[in-house]
Formats: C-alpha cells, sequence, structure tokens
C-alpha cells in the first residue's frame, strides 16, 4: 500500500461521520446474536458477576479462563471494531507508559508482569461489558432495568438516551458545519496543526451555545409528553410497572445458557487446582 | 404587590417535580454527548505528559451554576454513564459508582458556590473548585484501585513509586490542560450569555442572588444514608481484596485429600453437561429454523 492509500484509509476511518455511524451502529445494535435472544435481566444479571468478581481473582489459569470465555462472547456479538481499538489501544498504552516510567525507576520486565496480568483482568471485563451492552436492545435494557427495581429517572433515561442521540449528534454536526461555514479557518496549519487544532475546539466549545438552548427547549417538550401520559403517577405504581414489563419471560434460552455460564465457571476454577 | 414581590424573593429555590427532570434530562443529553467525544478523541503524547481531554466539565458545570446543582450535577452522571459507557460499551464496574458520587459531589459544589451567577469572579472560582476537587478524589481512589488490583504491590520495586508518578502527573495534566482549556473559559464564555435566556425554555426564573438552598432538603437523610452505604460497600470490597481472601482458592487442602482425579472428575462432568446443552440448543435452533422455513 501506498502512502496516499493508507492516508486515504485513515482519513476514511477518521472522520466524523465514520465516527457517528459507528457510535449509531453500537447503540442501534439490534443484529441478531447470541446474546440478543436472552432476557435482558438475566443479562444484566450475568454482567454484573462478570463485571465485579473477576477484581478478587488473582489466579492466573482463572483469569485468562474468564478472558477466553470473554473473547468468544465479543466475537459473537459483533462489536465495532472502533470500539474494540479504542478499547485495546487504551489498555496497550497504559501498560507501555507504566513500563517506560518503571525502567526509570530501577525496574525491569519483573516490574511489568503484575501490571499484564491486571491488564488481562481489565480485558475480560471491559469485554464483558462491550458484549453485552452492544447486543442488548435499549427498549428492552430499559425495561429490565425497571423491573429490576432502578428509579423510572433512570429507566426512562436509558431509553431517552439511545433514540435521542441520531437527533443530537446530526444537530451538532449541523451548528459545527454552520460555524465553519461562517467563520474563517486559519491559512497555515503550523507545527503539529496547533493552529488547526485550536480552531477547532473553539468551534467545537462555542457550538455549544445553540446546542444548550436546542436542548432547553426539547427537553422541556419530552417532560411536558411524559407528563401528558402520566409517567411521574406510573412510575410510581407497582401495577403499571408490571404491565409494562409482563413481555419479559424466560425462555429456554436464557436457562441454558445460565448453566453453561455456571459450568464453564466450575470448569475454569476447577482447573486452577490441577494446572 | 410589593410585600407579595419581597415573599416571593424569600422562597428558597424549588423546582417542581417536572422542572427537576426537565433540568436533570438536558444536563444528562448534553454532558452524555459531550462524553462520547472526549471517549473517543485520540490523545496526543508529548512525552510522559499525555495532552488528553478528560472530560467537557464546563456543560455540567454551567447548568449547575444556572439551576439547581444537585440535579444537574446528577443528570450529568447519569449522561456519561449511559452515552460514554453503556454505548459505547465500556462500563468498569465497581469504578462507575465512584466516579458516579465523585463527578455529582464535584459539579454540584461547584455549583452550590456561586451565588450569583451574574459575577464572573464568583463563576471562575466555582467552576476550578468543582473540577479540581472532582479530580482530586478521583485520583486518590485510582491510586487506591491499583493498590487492590496488583497482587503484591509493595513487593515489586519501583511499581509503587510509577504508579504515584504517573498519577501525580496525569492529575496535574488534567488540572492545568482541561482544567482550564475545557472547564474555566468555556464556564465564564457560557454562563453569562446563557444565564436569563434558558430558564425561561424551562418555564422558570432565572436564579437571582438573593435566592438560596435549604441545605436540609438538599441532603436528605435518605441521601446521606445512600452515599454512606455506598462508600461502605466501596471500601469493604478493598479491605477484603487487600487481604489474602481469594475467590478463586478458598480451600487449598481441598487437593491433597482428594487427590488431582477428582477435579478431573468434575471438569469432564461440567463439560459433558455443557456439550449435552449446547447440542440440545442446536437441535432446537434447527427445529425452530425447519418451521419459518415451513410457514415461509
Amino acid at each position: 500500500m501506498s502512502w496516499l492509500e493508507i492516508s486515504k484509509f485513515l482519513n476514511e476511518k477518521l472522520s466524523l461521520e465514520y465516527v457517528k455511524n459507528e457510535l449509531v451502529k453500537t447503540a442501534y445494535g439490534t443484529e441478531e446474536n447470541l446474546l440478543t435472544k436472552l432476557d435482558p435481566r438475566v443479562l444484566l444479571i450475568w454482567y454484573c458477576y462478570f463485571a465485579i468478581v473477576p477484581w478478587f481473582i488473582h489466579s492466573h489459569v482463572v483469569l485468562i479462563g474468564y478472558l477466553l470465555f470473554m473473547l468468544f462472547l465479543t466475537y459473537r456479538a459483533k462489536v465495532s471494531p472502533l470500539i474494540l481499538g479504542v478499547m485495546g489501544l487504551g489498555l496497550l498504552g497504559e501498560m507501555l507508559i507504566l513500563f517506560i516510567i518503571s525502567l526509570l525507576f530501577g525496574g525491569d520486565l519483573e516490574t511489568v508482569l503484575p501490571m499484564v496480568w491486571l491488564c488481562i483482568k481489565l480485558g475480560g471485563i471491559s469485554l464483558a461489558s462491550v458484549a453485552v451492552f452492544t447486543s442488548i436492545n435499549p427498549e428492552k435494557f430499559s425495561d429490565a432495568l425497571l423491573r429490576l427495581g432502578f428509579p423510572a429517572q433512570f429507566s426512562f433515561s436509558v431509553a431517552y438516551a439511545y433514540r435521542i442521540l441520531p437527533t443530537l449528534l446530526e444537530e451538532f454536526q449541523q451548528i459545527i458545519l454552520s460555524y465553519r461555514l461562517r467563520g474563517l479557518a486559519p491559512e497555515k496549519s503550523g507545527l503539529f496543526y496547533w493552529r488547526k487544532i485550536v480552531y477547532f475546539l473553539i468551534v467545537f466549545i462555542r457550538s455549544f451555545y445553540p446546542l444548550i438552548l436546542n436542548s432547553a427547549k426539547r427537553s422541556r417538550t419530552t417532560v411536558e409528553a411524559l407528563e401528558t401520559k402520566g409517567f411521574t403517577y406510573g412510575a410510581n405504581n407497582l401495577q403499571m410497572i408490571k404491565l409494562k414489563t409482563g413481555y419479559l419471560k424466560l425462555t429456554y434460552n436464557d436457562y441454558a445458557f445460565t448453566m453453561i455460564s455456571i459450568f464453564y465457571l466450575i470448569i475454569v476454577h476447577a482447573l486452577h487446582y490441577v494446572l | 404587590m410589593s410585600r407579595r414581590k419581597c415573599a416571593v424573593l424569600k422562597k428558597p429555590y424549588e423546582l417542581t417535580q417536572s422542572q427537576k427532570m426537565m433540568v436533570f434530562i438536558l444536563s444528562m443529553s448534553l454532558y452524555g454527548l459531550s462524553n462520547m467525544f472526549t471517549e473517543l478523541v485520540p490523545s496526543a503524547q508529548l512525552g510522559v505528559i499525555e495532552l488528553k481531554i478528560d472530560a467537557f466539565a464546563f456543560i455540567p458545570l454551567t447548568l449547575c451554576m444556572l439551576f439547581h446543582p444537585l440535579y444537574a450535577a446528577i443528570g450529568a452522571s447519569v449522561g456519561e454513564l449511559i452515552f460514554g459507557e453503556l454505548m459505547l460499551g465500556q462500563f468498569g464496574g465497581i469504578g462507575e459508582v465512584e466516579k458516579f458520587i465523585l463527578f455529582s459531589l464535584g459539579m454540584c459544589i461547584g455549583g452550590m458556590l456561586v451565588r450569583n451567577p451574574q459575577i464572573k469572579s464568583q463563576v471562575a472560582i466555582g467552576a476550578i473548585s468543582g473540577y479540581g476537587i472532582f479530580l482530586v478524589l478521583a485520583t486518590i481512589v485510582d491510586i487506591l484501585k491499583v493498590v487492590v488490583g496488583v497482587e503484591e504491590f509493595e513487593a515489586v520495586p519501583g511499581l509503587a513509586k510509577s504508579i504515584f508518578v504517573v498519577e501525580g502527573v496525569e492529575f496535574l495534566n488534567d488540572f492545568v490542560f482541561s482544567g482550564t482549556l475545557f472547564t474555566l473559559l468555556p464556564t465564564l464564555y457560557l454562563v453569562p450569555r446563557l444565564y436569563g435566556k434558558i430558564e425561561p425554555l424551562l418555564g422558570m426564573k432565572p436564579r437571582d442572588n438573593k435566592v438560596h438552598y435549604s441545605l436540609t432538603k438538599v441532603f436528605t437523610p435518605k441521601l446521606i444514608a445512600i452515599s454512606l452505604v455506598l462508600t461502605a460497600i466501596a471500601f469493604v470490597t478493598q479491605a477484603i481484596s487487600e487481604s489474602d481472601f481469594e475467590l478463586g482458592v478458598w480451600e487449598p487442602e481441598f487437593v491433597e485429600t482428594y487427590g488431582s482425579q477428582v477435579i478431573w472428575v468434575v471438569i469432564g462432568v461440567s463439560a459433558f453437561c455443557s456439550l449435552m446443552i449446547i447440542g440440545y440448543l442446536l437441535r432446537k435452533g434447527k427445529e425452530a429454523k425447519g418451521d419459518t422455513n415451513h410457514l415461509a
């Protein structure tokens, strides 16, 4: 690949449009996969285990077992490469910096070894969350939270956030574009593009002024619509919540998934004694 | 007439249920959106110093100064949780609870320090101290987290020092870089401009300097109890993992008494059961596919 092609490829991959599309795809990832068939409540409880318990595990065999399980699920959940890339870079970068700094303080490769295991641990935990939250349907997710006893405001916010995201992104992009149309971009890019970067940051921050005003109007409309439907009353009414979330039912899929997870955990923890 | 006006002014700053919800939703969606960008924008490395946009803290701070600080602060934290973590699949478990409390606390204090949003010096002090309080607390928690996560923290030479240095540099960098460029200056730009313009859009009066909050209403016993319980949980989990307690090895004598064959048997049985379930699922899946084909 020539340099031109590489820069073109990078341009395509890093453009605002690509990021926007990937975000929307991640947020609305309703593609059928292994995890979407499950009851969201089961997924949430399952996730709670894999988000908290690994922190207390120091056994290397068990940690690798957890990571393998998560890798498999992430593969099956078809997670967006952008998200995986951001995550991987973050983990690797952190390790690299720590390694360089510990070298300065007289450490060597041994110093980094515990950090590698910490990274494996963190990797397993973050992969679990990526797999779960890209394959969970926002509507179902919100209802599951409501059923599990979270405040109605919170569960509404989840559904609202997923709904409003494309609108917000679209509007934000338009405001930025209109600022750029009216403004004068710097002619020279300067050392390390600092002029361009400063210019874009100023545009970015100033764009929030109209955006805040527009969002204020929208949030008023939203709340008025909610209250017309009796949101506050309904949120405090147990029977209403039961009626609303009545469609959430456990099927053989959920039982099978839970059982397989438990058996896998037994295998991994047992392997710890043998290996 | 004038007496009635006086009575109105003396009333503590209170919002109705739907106004609280409006402030909450406004803060949530705006800070959430900005958080998505901060999660994705790459950082520029200048040697050890990492130029990174930590957070666009000016958004929650602006809203905390203009409206009721508590609802704006909690809204912002919820927004970060949903847009920045759940939607991008980067939810971090227990750490998020800590960040939620710390960030809300910092923003809330920042908003409460400002009595009159039109005085620039007050806005500046509020912005810097709100963000600063959050950063100091977050740095302490970060150091504790590595201490908890890494086995034999003290035993590894150089690791303890390097982590203090990394966290210290990161704190200074965040405070100087994000603190001025993305907190102080934008807040100074936005607050006086929005004051008096945004409130009518939500159907409320602008805050004025005679207005005061009743602290007992903001910090209800329930809120204090919940934060105390959460702090206690965080502390206990840290204490447990710092001691030798491990979930993976709860009975070391187990192997010696029964021999390793028993464990292999356990593994075999579990593997067999999982295979059975997978086989059952595959058959069921095929049947379901067959049914839909039949219907089609």
